[in-house]
């Protein structure tokens, strides 16, 4: 992929980060005191409403993509070479699907109420 | 002057009184990236406790929810509010708005890139990042 289209979808992804982590902030402080937000109940809540599983599946992939893409930014600024810059995308990719899989795995079991 | 005398490797590039503010903003830029998906890692990693039970959510809990908890937290909320702020700077940069025209270059060869407008935008996120650190101070120690 060409390295233009990858840093679009670097800014595209921060910019979809913002307004949807900000949802995520808000939910937190706004719907109830910032303690009883963080109660069981009340975070298997969040979960099992749909749109809000959504959401975070959305906030999971959106900041892996962006995050990862931007560790493998900053290790290619520190050195360069056919291999090492290889080795460095490919273990960014899949240090993204991982991370992924993991959350996706948490975001499926909550809100199926797998527990 | 031998090559390596001159030679101050990541020291002399990370050294932000030479180079201005911009190159304090491109460091600060890159570590509150590292420390923000490190942070992400751990949340994942923190939140995936909800599927072994209630038990463990608050075993989690206690030991999330402290005051270095809380002081670590305050730090996410300001390295995120820079890093947001910053970025679109950035991102308006890359897009070409705030450079400056593209003009002859003459005496003393001051680029329009580093203009005024951008380094008061750095000073705006720093500002922003410390702002929004105080309020999450309040919501996480009580007002």
């Amino acid at each position: 992929m060409r390295e233009s289209t990858i840093m679009k979808i670097h800014y595209g992804t921060a910019l979809a980060a913002v307004v949807l982590v900000a949802v995520h902030v808000l939910f937190r402080v706004t719907m109830m005191n910032y303690e009883d937000s963080l109660a069981y109940e009340n975070v298997l809540a969040n979960y099992k409403y749909l749109p809000y599983a959504i959401m975070l599946e959305l906030i999971l992939v959106l900041l892996s993509v962006h995050g990862f893409n931007g560790l493998r930014v900053i290790l290619l600024e520190l050195k360069q070479g056919r291999s090492y810059e290889k080795a460095v995308t490919y273990g960014c990719i899949a240090g993204m699907a991982g991370l992924i899989a993991y959350g996706s795995r948490t975001i499926l079991m909550a809100s199926m109420g797998i527990t | 002057m031998k090559r390596n005398e001159n030679r101050e490797g990541i020291k002399g590039m990370a050294n932000p009184g030479r180079y201005g503010i911009e190159r304090f903003a491109y460091w600060l830029m890159r570590i509150t990236g590292l420390g923000l998906l490190a942070y992400f890692i751990g949340h994942i990693y923190e939140t995936s406790n909800i599927v072994n039970g209630k038990t463990a959510w608050e075993n989690m809990l206690s030991m999330t929810q402290t005051t270095e908890g809380h002081v670590l937290l305050t730090l996410v909320i300001g390295m995120c509010v820079f890093h947001t702020a910053n970025g679109i700077r950035v991102m308006l940069g890359h897009g070409g708005y705030g450079v400056g025209k593209p003009a002859r270059p003459d005496y003393p060869y001051t680029p329009a890139s580093q203009n005024n407008m951008h380094k008061l935008c750095i000073y705006a996120s720093i500002g922003l990042a410390a702002l929004a650190m105080m309020y999450g101070m309040s919501v996480l120690f009580g007002e």
